[in-house]
């Protein structure tokens, strides 16, 4: 079975996941008590209007027909219609995805950039001062939550010194016209870029020290591999193993702690975009349960399940690039 | 006041270049067009609501955060004063009151005018007291007691109601719409263009996220803003919220959390402004099943714990004592006896509630349910219920319930479900307003969970009901005295304590108040018009 192939194999795999992360969210979200309509009317609504507006929504129809209905409807793409913000659920989450996965892309980006040459630093320098810092630090790291990091930097970063923004996130492809303090777009990506710091350093720090464990005891063993040895033995240079003989398939465990890392940075964000008041992906599921909105709460679920399939698909396919000896030509 | 010291632009700029430097990309600053700056010489305030707005028409938006905001853009025929006082504001004057209290006639000012020009005009009125009925929205019991609204003439409105409705004045408070305009497209008049007759115009917003409104400066009426814009701002948590006042992201926050208080108490750069607001928070027992269904039993409960020392320790300074159901700035208004009333809560003495409740008979291996909402304030006043009973030999638990689980079981009246909530309930500056929705027979299960009857006075012909249906105000006055008499005396609610609506307020910012009205945000009001000095 070719890469292709395979790949195709994957993605067909997660069908039955979907449905099954469809139906969960779908039972789940029934279960939870109270009238949406009774929230959205407040009081003292007559009963006919009780009743129409939940004709409307479809919402007196029996519970398996709601199912059906609902499941046929994503299967069209079609996540429903929110009641509290009164448009399509697909519309309000393509509002807000982007949001969210800019400040994961930029997380990760923050997590990967510092702790694979730290990790490497560590495992080169092993069991010297710089190897015992980093490990210090990659404990404090992955014991500290995010949202209590984001709220340290909050304090002395934007309360007390007031250099960067406690609040809010700017899309770096704004119309510069409608941001205020930006005159053209590299004006719209700086600011974006200043608004983003302490959001990603927060969000980021714990996926950081993660990986910074993983890439220094992996390299540690790739260094100690017999390939190593045979290498120095022909006389390549430290410099060259190092970058060629042991990153590359040291990468390995590391790809696989990045995959898993996905879903604790969804969490994570949940929370991040509540200290720094971002409105993305984590906020809207909080307001969704808040509000009782049993379409936009299943829409995000689901959305938040399908991010993580994803994820999971791409550490999975990334194996065969990295390490030439995982093969799925057997299967 | 210098252009300069209204310039956003060069804080954030000074801002950006530290935080550049900071994060390293301090080299990129001289070399190229950072492309910052614009907004030169404009006065703009910068206002944190606890969330961002959702939409703008006021037929059919129901949430405060838009509230805030819209009412800065349209108007109704009448509106607050500095308090809760209901004055003209399109109207030209007091409406005529005819066929005992089922019609009102009100004539709008000749020169007021919408923002594209056309003049207000009595099918305007007419059309937007009746849209909310007509279209079913959220606001349709706010104005469902109109039977019919008609235009007399170009600016007189005529509203006929179905029953004599004593509080009418409080409904005339609502906002009124160019019926062209939103007929033509109500989705873009919700969202993209809503034209009103307020002294600000609409420029843009990001739903529940951030809005900006600016200065109208052809506005018909006499306050003129003196701010050329306002950019709100939905920050929902307190901590940010608190932040971005203090290192001047925003000039003005609203909602100031109670354990954050002493920050800004303490704080050279900016002040708290509050006033207790039109609410109400209480205790509620079930009067349906259970022992609270004895009037004894109640009393009895009342003597478990303090309210007083409840409110000292736990809501102050975010709220203050009330000890009826009407609020501190309606019950001033109308002159109730609240100093009378004040007394009538017992001071914690539980062997007093002890043998209350052996007189009352409750078994001493009872079990207590005291439900309340996902509310630290609300739940300690729970808290404080059910230390005081198990004092007093008896199990009690308090169940933090969510929105949706509480708002089911507070009014089923099942025994199984609560035996006490804690509850607000926020209403118009009527007493009405809490006195019809909290205890009368005909919202039981709807609005009113305890299930207390006494007919003469939440009865079909009870005093709440007839004090609602009676015009002549001094004798609704003296309906609600006795009503609220009986009704402290038979206990249903223990009365707990009105919020305050509190403000963290930047020192350079000028004449701006709390109003008791949580969506009246005094910008350019004829009792007030916020400035900004040198920032």
């Amino acid at each position: 079975m070719g890469l292709l192939r395979y790949t195709l194999w994957r993605v067909g795999q997660t069908i039955p996941v979907i449905v099954g992360i469809v139906t969960i969210t779908f039972l789940l979200s029934n279960a939870i008590p109270g009238d949406p309509v009774r929230i959205m009317l407040g009081p003292t609504p007559s009963a006919e209007l009780v009743e129409q507006i939940q004709a409307k929504y479809g919402l007196d129809q029996p519970l398996h027909v709601r199912y059906w209905n609902y499941i046929s409807g994503v299967a069209q793409g079609d996540l429903g219609y929110s009641i509290h913000y009164d448009r399509p659920v697909t519309e309000v989450i393509a509002q807000r995805l982007p949001v969210t996965l800019i400040l994961m892309v930029s997380a990760f980006a923050f997590a990967i950039a510092t702790a694979v040459p730290l990790g490497m630093i560590s495992a080169k320098r092993r069991n010297k001062p710089t190897d015992h810092l980093s490990r210090v630090f990659a404990l404090v790291g992955v014991s500290t939550p995010s949202f209590w990091i984001g709220l340290v930097l909050i304090i002395l970063l934007s309360y007390q010194l007031n250099l960067f923004p406690s609040s809010g996130m700017i899309l770096p492809w704004a119309d510069p016209t409608d941001v205020r303090g930006a005159t053209n777009q590299l004006g719209v990506v700086l600011l974006s870029a200043y608004h983003l710091v302490l959001p990603t350093i927060a969000l980021g720090t714990l996926q950081m020290a993660a990986i910074t464990r993983i890439e220094r005891s992996s390299m540690v063993e790739s260094l100690h591999a017999e390939y190593v040895k045979l290498a120095r033995a022909y006389g390549v240079s430290e410099r060259t193993i190092l970058r060629k003989h042991a990153f590359r398939v040291a990468q390995l465990p590391v790809i696989t702690i990045i995959g898993l890392q996905l879903s604790s940075i969804l969490g994570g964000a949940v929370l991040i975009e509540t200290v720094f008041n971002i409105n993305g992906m984590g906020r809207l599921i909080i307001q969704a349960v808040q509000a009782n909105d049993y379409q936009l709460v299943m829409g995000t679920t689901i959305v938040f399940g399908l991010s993580f399939l994803v994820g999971v698909i791409i550490t999975d396919i990334s194996y065969a690039y990295i390490d030439p000896r995982v093969s799925y030509g057997e299967r | 006041m210098t252009d300069d010291a209204n310039n956003r632009y060069d804080v954030s700029r000074r801002t950006l270049m530290k935080g550049a430097g900071a994060a390293g990309l301090g080299s990129m600053a001289g070399c190229t067009d950072l492309g910052l700056g614009g907004d030169e010489g404009t006065t703009t305030l910068y206002f944190a609501q606890e969330k961002g707005p959702l939409e703008f028409d006021p037929i059919v938006l129901n949430d405060v955060p838009s509230a805030q905001i819209s009412e800065r853009i349209f108007q109704g025929l009448f509106t607050y004063s500095e308090g809760t006082e209901i004055v003209p504001e399109l109207a030209a004057g007091e409406p005529e009151v005819e066929r005992d209290g089922t019609r009102y006639i009100v004539e709008i000012k000749e020169d007021a005018e919408f923002q594209n020009g056309d003049p207000v005009t009595a099918e305007d009125a007419a059309y937007s007291l009746t849209a909310p009925v007509q279209e079913e929205t959220e606001n349709a019991a706010e104005v469902d007691m109109i039977d019919s609204a008609e235009a007399i003439d170009e600016k007189t409105v005529q509203f006929d109601l179905g029953f004599p409705y004593a509080a009418f004045d409080t409904t005339l408070l609502f906002n009124i719409v160019p019926k062209s305009v939103r007929e033509e497209d109500k989705t873009a008049f919700n969202e993209e263009e809503p034209v009103g007759s307020g002294p600000f115009q609409f420029v843009e917003y990001t739903q529940e996220e951030s809005a900006t409104i600016e200065a109208w400066d052809d506005y018909w009426g006499e306050e003129s803003p003196e701010v050329d814009e306002v950019v709100w701002t939905g920050i929902p948590d307190g901590t940010t919220r608190l932040t971005s006042l203090q290192n001047g992201e925003n000039d003005i926050i609203e909602t100031v959390p109670p354990d954050l208080y002493s920050e800004l108490e303490n704080s050279d750069e900016a002040e708290i402004m509050s006033s207790p607001s039109i609410g109400y928070y209480y205790l509620a027992f079930n009067c349906n099943e259970g022992p609270a269904t004895d009037q004894r039993v109640r009393e009895a409960v009342d003597y478990c714990f303090s309210m007083d020392e409840a409110v000292s320790n736990h809501i102050e300074p975010a709220g203050v004592r009330q000890y009826s159901p009407i609020p501190a700035a309606v019950a001033e208004q109308w002159e109730f006896p609240t100093d009378e009333w004040a007394n009538v809560p017992h001071e914690k003495d539980i062997d007093a509630a002890m043998s209350l409740f052996e007189e009352a008979g409750v078994d001493s291996d009872y079990e207590w349910r005291i439900i309340v909402p996902p509310d630290d304030l609300r739940e300690q006043l729970g808290v404080s219920v059910s230390n005081g009973l198990q004092e007093a030999g008896y199990d009690a638990s308090v169940q933090r319930l969510d929105w949706g689980a509480f708002s089911d079981q507070y009014i089923s009246g099942n025994e199984d479900d609560y035996n006490i909530y804690a509850l607000g309930w926020s209403g118009s500056p009527d007493p009405e307003a809490f006195t019809y929705y909290l205890f009368d027979q005909e919202v039981e299960g709807v609005t009113n969970g305890t299930f207390w009857q006494n007919d003469e006075i939440n009865g079909e012909n009870g005093l709440i009901r007839q004090a609602r249906e009676t015009p002549d105000r001094e004798q609704r006055r003296e309906m609600y005295i006795e009503a609220i008499n009986t009704t402290l005396e038979e206990r249903p609610h223990l009365p707990g304590y009105a919020l305050a609506n509190s403000y963290g307020v930047r020192n350079y910012v000028e004449g701006f108040q709390s109003h008791p009205d949580s969506a009246t945000i005094p910008i350019a009001q004829e009792y007030t018009t916020v400035s900004i000095g040198e920032r």
